[in-house]
């Protein structure tokens, strides 16, 4: 990867450079001499040994002729070959089976050890005892305890996708989650319009309201105008029958004089006492 | 075959050239790493083993303590691989060499004691005496102390050595035995094998316990000092 890179720009930078084994000092990095002292700083440090890189990787360009792989390589396969007796491959099996049949591995296997016995290139020893109980007790474990022992992974492995696809999934709920509630929203934003007739109805009715107030003020206002002048007028006619009464009677007071009050007086007596004789009379009868 | 008991401790060779390289370096390539999350099955066991070890082990520890997570894993991991590998036939198993041993050994024990002594120096300086001495003791209990703890390192190593190696030549034996009645009187054959089940059985056993204790002392040692 880093030779790509560095070839790439190496090819670009320096065309004339073409066989040539070292770099310009820092042509396309930071300037860096060789002379540098100990104490220098990380990022100076690094730039140093990416310098030295280039430089060993530029001069090893000779040694380098396989292809680079240009695209991803393909994925290993989930499952390994299948094999018998956890050894022998089964391929070995489908390659031996035109010539020989089924039985043509095993003869095989038997004739060979039977050979390697007999002939002493494999030779009994302790050791033979140690193997045999070694793969006994190997074989009786795995065929004891494998199947409980990859179940086991499995569900290992299948915790740890439940977990991502967990999380993709309460991803996924919570943008839909968001999506109802934008649409919700939206909807809100449609129905809106009765919010705004019923706060525009109750500001028409309380202009109304003021509307009618102001009028009735102004009525009992003009009302009480009004009432004042016949009021007023009602006062200058009072007054004015006041006086022309007082103004009579005193006038006919003065005109009664002290004679003709004698002789009113005389004769209401004589009026009464006709009236008294006419009473008592019906009174006798 | 094997002159004498011992050849299988010898340095192995490979037409005369030491490859006891190799051998060590081995195990290492029967521990998978793998970049993806979901793997097969045997690197999702062996990560969920490793996984577990490192919970146990390093969950007493503080911050500090913890920093040496991947020194004792990588340490447990790589005993428990070469003795189990050292019980297949014909097998050289490194952990029987008292060199190897002691170059594990030393160098972890002497890195928790300086640890110890650079941030805790007090502290642990007072772990060479015990609470609650009478105080005429004292100059002795330190001598003795001082003494338990220069002789942990060689412990750590020769407790490794020594059960690995008895193991080891316990089963040839025993397999000696078994051959040559093998011979004489097949039925006692039959016994010396059970015996020999049974022994491997327990040398699986050791072998997974004594990588343990190896790491989980150097893990007390290292609680200690932090």
């Amino acid at each position: 990867m880093l030779s790509r890179v560095v070839l790439s720009a190496a090819a670009t930078a320096a065309p004339s450079l073409k066989n040539a084994a070292f770099l310009g000092p820092g042509s396309f990095f930071n300037h860096t001499g060789l002379g540098v002292p100990l104490k220098t700083t990380k990022r100076i440090r690094a730039s140093i040994c990416t310098i030295i890189t280039c430089r060993v990787l530029q001069a090893t360009r000779t040694f380098r002729t396989g292809q680079p792989h240009l695209a991803p390589i393909p994925p290993l396969p989930e499952y390994g070959g299948k094999v018998r007796y956890g050894l022998i491959p089964e391929e070995f099996f489908q390659f031996l089976y035109p010539k020989t049949g089924v039985t043509g591995p095993y003869v095989l296997g038997t004739g060979l050890i039977l050979y390697a016995l007999s002939k002493e290139i494999y030779v009994i020893t302790a050791e033979t005892f140690t193997a045999m109980t070694l793969i006994g007790i190997m074989v009786y474990g795995i065929k004891k305890y494998g199947p409980s022992v990859a179940a086991y992974a499995d569900k290992i492995n299948e915790q740890k996708l439940a977990q991502l696809e967990e999380a993709k999934q309460s991803s996924i709920q919570q943008m839909q989650n968001a999506i109802d509630m934008e649409k919700s929203q939206q909807a809100l934003t449609q129905k809106r319009h009765y919010l705004f007739d019923v706060q525009r109805n109750n500001i028409a009715m309380a202009l109304e309201v003021t509307y009618r107030e102001r009028l009735y003020r102004v009525y009992k206002e003009v009302k009480s105008r009004l009432d004042y002048h016949i009021a007023v007028q009602n006062m200058t006619r009072r007054k004015e029958q006041e006086h022309m009464i007082n103004w009579v009677e005193k006038h006919v007071v003065q005109s009664i004089s002290a004679e003709q009050e004698k002789e009113t007086v005389a004769k209401c007596i004589a009026d009464l006492k006709l009236l008294a004789k006419k009473a008592q009379a019906p009174l006798v009868m | 075959m094997n002159e004498n008991l011992f050849t299988p401790f010898s340095t192995p060779t490979i037409l005369n050239q030491p490859a006891t390289i190799p051998i060590i370096l081995f195990p290492a390539t029967l521990v998978l790493t793998s970049k993806h999350p979901i793997n097969n099955r045997l690197a999702t066991i062996q990560q969920n083993l490793i996984q577990l070890t490192l919970k146990q082990m390093m969950m007493t520890h503080n911050a500090k303590g913890q920093t040496w997570s991947l020194m004792l894993t990588s340490l447990i991991t790589f005993i428990a691989m070469t003795n189990l590998l050292g019980l297949l036939p014909y097998s050289f198993t490194p952990t029987t060499q008292l060199s190897m041993n002691l170059a594990m050994a030393i160098p972890l024990w002497a890195g928790t004691v300086m640890v110890g002594l650079r941030f805790k120096t007090k502290n642990s300086l007072a772990h060479l005496l015990p609470q609650g001495t009478p105080t005429p003791l004292i100059p002795m209990l330190v001598v003795i102390e001082t003494i338990s703890l220069l002789i942990q390192p060689v412990a750590l190593a020769v407790r490794l050595t020594a059960n690995i190696t008895a193991g080891h030549l316990l089963m040839h034996l025993i397999g000696n035995a078994a051959l040559a009645l093998s011979t004489a009187n097949f039925s006692l054959t039959l016994l010396t094998s059970t015996l020999l089940t049974l022994l491997t059985i327990l040398e699986i056993a050791v072998a997974l316990i004594q990588a343990y204790v190896f790491t989980l002392l150097v893990s007390l040692y290292l609680h200690n000092n932090t």
